[in-house]
This record gives structure tokens, C-alpha cells and sequence, in this order.
């Protein structure tokens, strides 16, 4: 019977720590931040409910809930989402060729750059959103604007990182490649462009932001399918669920563009000098 | 390597550039020396005096303001117009985004090797610089040490005819560059290339080279031309011989009025 005490003793401190440890886990930041959440949505729900507010202003979030799902199911969703994608990242990547292009072309010669530059200078801070109406004028409503739209968001912030990133290019680099028998063209391929991916991701990151932004408006503007669209219209409607139906599908989009960035952003650590 | 080699000859080579003010400045002023074939050439000089200017002008990556360098091929006596030609690089200079190998085998990649063969030499010429085993590495994995290692393999693979180092080791802690001067110095004589070192230290110039170059403070001129006659291989016992110690006088000799002066320069410009 001596021999079970211990046993006890261990059993006992083992049940406590057990409790102690999951009261620490709900202390944990990210354990807290899901709870947050699940706070803010189930006090909603509940008031929401309770108060007998009229939809219209402001439906439950399971009410969101079972409209994004039907309208997935049976209202057409989807092929907003991949027309509003197909839009993003179609001009996104006109918008990348053509501004990592004019970049390196820029960043090499001084006469390129100096031409260019006044017509970057005016156009760079320029609201894109202020050009939807002329491109409109000059392109009309359909899938040429909406291209154009989203490559002239992601154009100017990867061409300017770009040119930066070259500039930015360890002379040392170039002189070695020299050295090695590099030809020009060699330098700019082997050398300046490895070189300047860090920068032109960060260009990246910046354009594929206005894209979004400026796909999304154009599309609450003109658009008669996409995401943009279907939020105009169910807002016009007055269905609020259906908004915010919406309006979760970008938030996600968002979240999913942010997650790919980061995770391109540990794979272009190995760019980094010590 | 059956290479008789390319000897070197520098002909009132002079550069002035104009500084950030507009002022001109005189970097190198007429200097003028020969190069025998398959030697060690060491260039030292006080710092500030253009000796790494001089090998980019060697090298061609710079234009002389006046004066120019010829090649000749010592077995044909013929002018040779370009020769093959590698640099190591004080700041080791090696590409971050690509491994050991691709690295090494950058120069190969350029000339449009075949890629078998690539590897094959890249392997080769990382085992004679004791790197084998480290082809995937990233440069910012390895030490210092190891990094301009990787640095002289990827000079020897383009087997240069003019092996150009511009103060190799002078990132390096004193160890690692005994042990290192050693290693160069068993690789240039066994390929057969001739070498310009450029240091500024009076001990790494007289552990490696034939002749020592002693150049002024700037405007940098040939102050003086010095045979080293010890006997090879050298190493660290070499620096307790006598005719060691009075090498070393008379290039300090030489060089220490220059150093003062160089600061003197420095002093004013500052």
C-alpha cells in the first residue's frame, strides 16, 4: 500500500496542471485573438436577435452565414470570384512584365529614365480611381477596361521598386560579373535582376493591393458580373446579408493574397546577404 | 599544365578622374613595369594610392587616361589581345542568391559551357580549394574563410592566364590567411598562371611573390621594384630567416615616408 501514495501524490498536481494549462493556452495571443471573434459574433447574434432589429440594417451573422452559402450553391458566386480573380491578377500581370521591363530599362540607361520620369512623376500619385471614367471613355465597359484598370494599379509601385532595386545592385556584383566575361545583356539577367527581386516583390505587394482596390470599384462602377458588382447590387436591393456575404469573400481574398505574399517572402530570404 | 605563360607590360599607364567637386585627381601618374611570365607580382602601397585601380586597368574593366597594357604570350612572343583574365576580390563579391557551385561556375555559364562539363570543373576546382561538400551551400552560410575560398575557385575554374587578386585576404583574421597564403601559393604555381597581388601587408607580399612593386603615396608611381629570392615553398618559418627580416626593413623603409604622406593627403581632403 506504501507504493501507491506516490502514485497518488502524482495524480493529484496532474489534475490541476491540467486545468492550469488550458486556462494558460485561452491566455495564449493567438488562442485569444480566435476567442475575440467568437465573442464578437456570438454577442451580435444574440443582441441582434434580442433587440428584434430589422434585418435590413443589420442581419445576424448566421443569417450572412446561409446566404454566402446559397449564393455559392445556386446564386453564381463563384464565377464572380473568378472573374473579379481573372480581372486582379490578369492586369496584375500585364503590370509586371511591362513595369519590370520599363524598370530594368530605366535603371540602365539615364536617358530612358530621364524621359520617363516626368510621365512616372505625374502619373504615380495620381488616384487611379480617377482614371476609371476616361478609361471608360476610351476602352468602354468590358474586359479590356477592367484589365487596364488593374494593370495601371500594379504598374507604377513595380516599376519604381524596380528601378530602385537595381540601382541598390552591390557595384561589387557587377564588377566580379565583368570580370567573369559577363556582356551586358548577362549583367542585367544574371546579375541586376536577381539582385532586385527583393525589391520588386515589395513592388508587388504594394500593386496587387491597388489592383484589388481598383478591379473591386470599377466593377461597383460598371461591372455586371464580379465581386464588385454583386456588392453594388444587393446593396442596392437592400440585401444586407448578401453584402456582407460580399464583402467576407474579399476579406478572405485578402487574407489568402497576404498569406501567399509572406510565404514568397521567407522563400526570397535566401536573396539576402548576410 | 604545359602553360609557358603570358607575360605583363604596363606602359606610362596614367588616370586622373575628376572628384565629386569637379577637381581633378590624380590617381596613378605614369607608372611603368614588366610582368615576366608565370611569377608573383605583389603590389603594396599605402592606402589611398590606386594599386586597385591599376589591376581594374589591368583587368580592362577601367580605361587608362594615358598609357597602356600589353599581354604577350612568352611561348609564340606574340601580342596576345585577350588573354584569359580572373579576379578575387577583397569583398569576396560572390552572387548571395546562388549556391557554392553556380557560383563557382558562373564564369563557365557565361562563356556557355556545356553544363557536364561545368560540373565537372566546378567540382574539381572547389576540391582543390579543400571546399568539396559544399556546392549547395549559400555564400551567407560560410565563414569568411571559406567564402573567398569559394571566391578563388571561381577565378582558377575560368584557368586565367592572369590571376588578379586585389587584397584577397584583407577581410580575414590573421589565421585564416596564413593558412590561406599557403593554399594560394601551391595553386598559382601548380597552374601555371601569372599572378598580380595587390595587399598592403609587407608579410603576405613577401610569403608569395617573385617581385614586389612599392608604390607612392598618391599620385601613385612605381617607387621601387624588389626581387624576392627566398627560397619556396614559404611559410611561417620563412619569416624567421635573416634575409626575411632585412626584405622587410627595406620594403617598410620604402613605404613608411609614403604612409605619412598618404595621411597627410587624407588629412587635407578631410
Amino acid at each position: 500500500m506504501q507504493d501507491e501514495r506516490p502514485i497518488i501524490s502524482e495524480r493529484v498536481p496532474s489534475a490541476t496542471s491540467f486545468l492550469h494549462k488550458s486556462m494558460q493556452k485561452l491566455g495564449e495571443p493567438r488562442v485569444l485573438g480566435w476567442l475575440a471573434v467568437a465573442f464578437v459574433l456570438i454577442t451580435w447574434e444574440a443582441v441582434v436577435a434580442g433587440a428584434r432589429l430589422n434585418p435590413i440594417y443589420l442581419p445576424r451573422p448566421s443569417q450572412i452565414l446561409i446566404a454566402l452559402t446559397t449564393m455559392f450553391r445556386t446564386g453564381g458566386l463563384l464565377s464572380d470570384l473568378l472573374a473579379t480573380l481573372a480581372r486582379i491578377f490578369g492586369g496584375f500581370a500585364i503590370a509586371l512584365v511591362a513595369g519590370t521591363l520599363l524598370g530594368i530599362w530605366m535603371a540602365t540607361s539615364e536617358r530612358v529614365s530621364a524621359v520617363a520620369d516626368n510621365f512616372i512623376a505625374a502619373l504615380y500619385p495620381l488616384p487611379k480611381v480617377t482614371l476609371i471614367p476616361l478609361l471608360i471613355i476610351w476602352l468602354g465597359t468590358g474586359g479590356p477596361f477592367m484589365l487596364a484598370i488593374s494593370a495601371l494599379g500594379a504598374f507604377f509601385p513595380i516599376v519604381i521598386n524596380t528601378v530602385l532595386g537595381i540601382r541598390q545592385c552591390d557595384p561589387g556584383l557587377i564588377l566580379a560579373a565583368r570580370d567573369l566575361g559577363a556582356t551586358n545583356r548577362q549583367v542585367v539577367r544574371m546579375v541586376l535582376l536577381p539582385s532586385a527581386i527583393p525589391s520588386i516583390f515589395a513592388g508587388v505587394r504594394l500593386g496587387l493591393g491597388v489592383s484589388i482596390i481598383l478591379v473591386v470599384a470599377a466593377e461597383m462602377v460598371v461591372g455586371k458580373v464580379g465581386l464588385g458588382a454583386r456588392l453594388y447590387l444587393a446593396g442596392q436591393v437592400l440585401e444586407t446579408e448578401q453584402v456582407f456575404a460580399v464583402l467576407i469573400v474579399l476579406a478572405i481574398l485578402g487574407v489568402a493574397v497576404t498569406k501567399a505574399q509572406d510565404f514568397i517572402d521567407v522563400w526570397l530570404n535566401q536573396w539576402r546577404v548576410s | 599544365m604545359t602553360r609557358t605563360g603570358v607575360a605583363i607590360a604596363c606602359d606610362d599607364v596614367s588616370l586622373t578622374y575628376s572628384a565629386k567637386s569637379g577637381a581633378p585627381v590624380e590617381a596613378l601618374q605614369r607608372v611603368s613595369f614588366r610582368i615576366s611570365p608565370r611569377q608573383v607580382t605583389a603590389v603594396i602601397g599605402p592606402s589611398g594610392c590606386g594599386k586597385s585601380t591599376l589591376l581594374q586597368i589591368v583587368r580592362g574593366l577601367l580605361a587608362p587616361s594615358s598609357g597602356r597594357i600589353r599581354f604577350v604570350d612568352a611561348q609564340t612572343g606574340v601580342v596576345a589581345s585577350t588573354p584569359r583574365m580572373a579576379t578575387v576580390w577583397q569583398g569576396f563579391n560572390l552572387f548571395p542568391w546562388r549556391t557554392v557551385a553556380d557560383n563557382v561556375a558562373f564564369g563557365l555559364e557565361v562563356a556557355g559551357i556545356a553544363r557536364q562539363e561545368r560540373i565537372e570543373r566546378t567540382r574539381r576546382c572547389l576540391s582543390q580549394v579543400d571546399m568539396a561538400g559544399f556546392e549547395v551551400k549559400h555564400p551567407r552560410q560560410l565563414s569568411g574563410g571559406m567564402r573567398q575560398r569559394v571566391g578563388l575557385a571561381r577565378a582558377l575554374v575560368m584557368e586565367p592566364d592572369v590571376l588578379l587578386l586585389d587584397e584577397p585576404f584583407g577581410a580575414l583574421d590573421a589565421q585564416t590567411r596564413l593558412v590561406l597564403q599557403e593554399q594560394l601559393a601551391r595553386l598559382v604555381e601548380k597552374s601555371g598562371t601569372t599572378a598580380v597581388l595587390v595587399t598592403h601587408s609587407i608579410e603576405e607580399a613577401i610569403l608569395l611573390a617573385d617581385t614586389i612593386l612599392v608604390m607612392t603615396a598618391r599620385p601613385g608611381r612605381i617607387a621601387a621594384e624588389i626581387n624576392v629570392a627566398l627560397p619556396r615553398p614559404r611559410s611561417l618559418s620563412t619569416t624567421h630567416l635573416s634575409a626575411y627580416s632585412s626584405l622587410f626593413d627595406q620594403i617598410y623603409r620604402l613605404l613608411r615616408d609614403e604612409v605619412v604622406k598618404a595621411m597627410a593627403i587624407e588629412a587635407e581632403s578631410a
